[in-house]
């Protein structure tokens, strides 16, 4: 087992025995739609950085889909923030790898059980993306286990 | 709806608890690295073959990811997925040919996929459902791999 690995483990374990601990305190949880807004605005990014791509055509279509669903999620609590597309977009590839990293942070903490749902829902695609933009440069699609969180060792 | 995805879906069915479908995460992704194993050694070859031997190591280290999250939280393993498994999971596997190899391997990625998502409505410990979805994540960037093999388009799903 490589030293990283044992890190990524450990960390995985720290982690539980932390939530398991923290019972006698309530965190204060955001609404949920704070949690959302900042997803919205990833997705609205990649349909930016996916501009004019070659081959990506499809993704592009399905990260706006990904942005109407938020949007309609996020009126349906109330919310009326549209987002904004990032005025200088990002490498797309680095885009997605982040829109990854932010739906797993989402997840523990949305209050609502069908928007977690929702989350894994997104964040699976989201990881198609970015393996199927790695394969059309001919990157290797899938380079560690965990779409990113543990990067193999340059 | 085939055999592979309906069986997944009843052992997620079936359980009731956090450590139940901990259990079962665990034992889908076991299977899967026995699978990929398999698959490697008995049918593929090439590339085919390449991927797979890497992905039987993806599917190991998901498995040590849950299994790691099962033993932090106290909860007890029971047993571990051996080879007759993978035909309890995946009837008919050992016998298929090349393309209905991969096609079977897609579809258990794809219902162990179904299997986390909904994870997210049912696991009261969300420390827990984090790691579940590394390893749902990793196993989606499978399914690109997989239906690039075999000439499936488009690569990616919306969900």
């Amino acid at each position: 087992m490589t030293l990283r690995r044992r890190e990524f483990l450990g960390a995985l374990a720290a982690g539980a025995l932390l939530f398991g601990c923290a019972g006698d305190e309530d965190p204060a949880v955001a609404p949920d739609a704070d949690v959302l807004a900042p997803l919205l605005a990833g997705e609205q990014a990649a349909v930016a950085a996916l501009a004019g791509l070659a081959g990506a055509t499809a993704i592009r279509d399905q990260d706006r889909r990904h942005a109407a669903r938020l949007r309609t999620v996020l009126a349906g609590l109330g919310d009326r923030r549209a987002g904004a597309p990032a005025s200088d977009p990002e490498p797309a590839g680095q885009r997605k790898q982040q829109n990854v990293y932010d739906y797993v942070a989402a997840l523990p903490r949305l209050a609502d059980p069908d928007l977690r749902v929702m989350v894994m829902e997104l964040l699976a695609s989201e990881a198609e993306h970015l393996a199927a933009l790695r394969l059309a440069t001919g990157e290797d699609p899938v380079p560690d286990a965990f779409a990113g969180f543990t990067p193999p060792l340059t | 709806m085939s055999e592979i995805t309906l069986r997944i879906e009843g052992r997620y069915r079936r359980e009731t608890t956090d450590a139940g479908r901990l259990r079962t995460t665990l034992h889908v992704e076991e299977v899967a690295a026995l699978a990929y194993a398999t698959a490697a050694e008995r049918v593929l070859d090439g590339e085919e073959r390449v991927v797979a031997t890497r992905f039987a190591g993806h599917e190991r280290e998901h498995s040590d990811a849950v299994m790691t999250m099962i033993l932090a939280l106290a909860l007890e393993v029971r047993r571990h997925a051996v080879e007759k498994d993978v035909d309890n999971l995946m009837p008919g596997f050992g016998s298929l040919g090349p393309r209905e190899t991969l096609a079977a391997l897609l579809e258990l990625e794809t219902a162990a996929i179904a299997g986390q998502q909904a994870l997210g409505r049912q696991l009261a410990n969300l420390d827990a459902l984090r790691t579940v979805a590394m390893v749902m994540a990793g196993g989606a960037q499978h399914v690109v791999v997989l239906r690039d093999l075999l000439g499936d388009r488009p690569l990616t799903n919306l969900y």
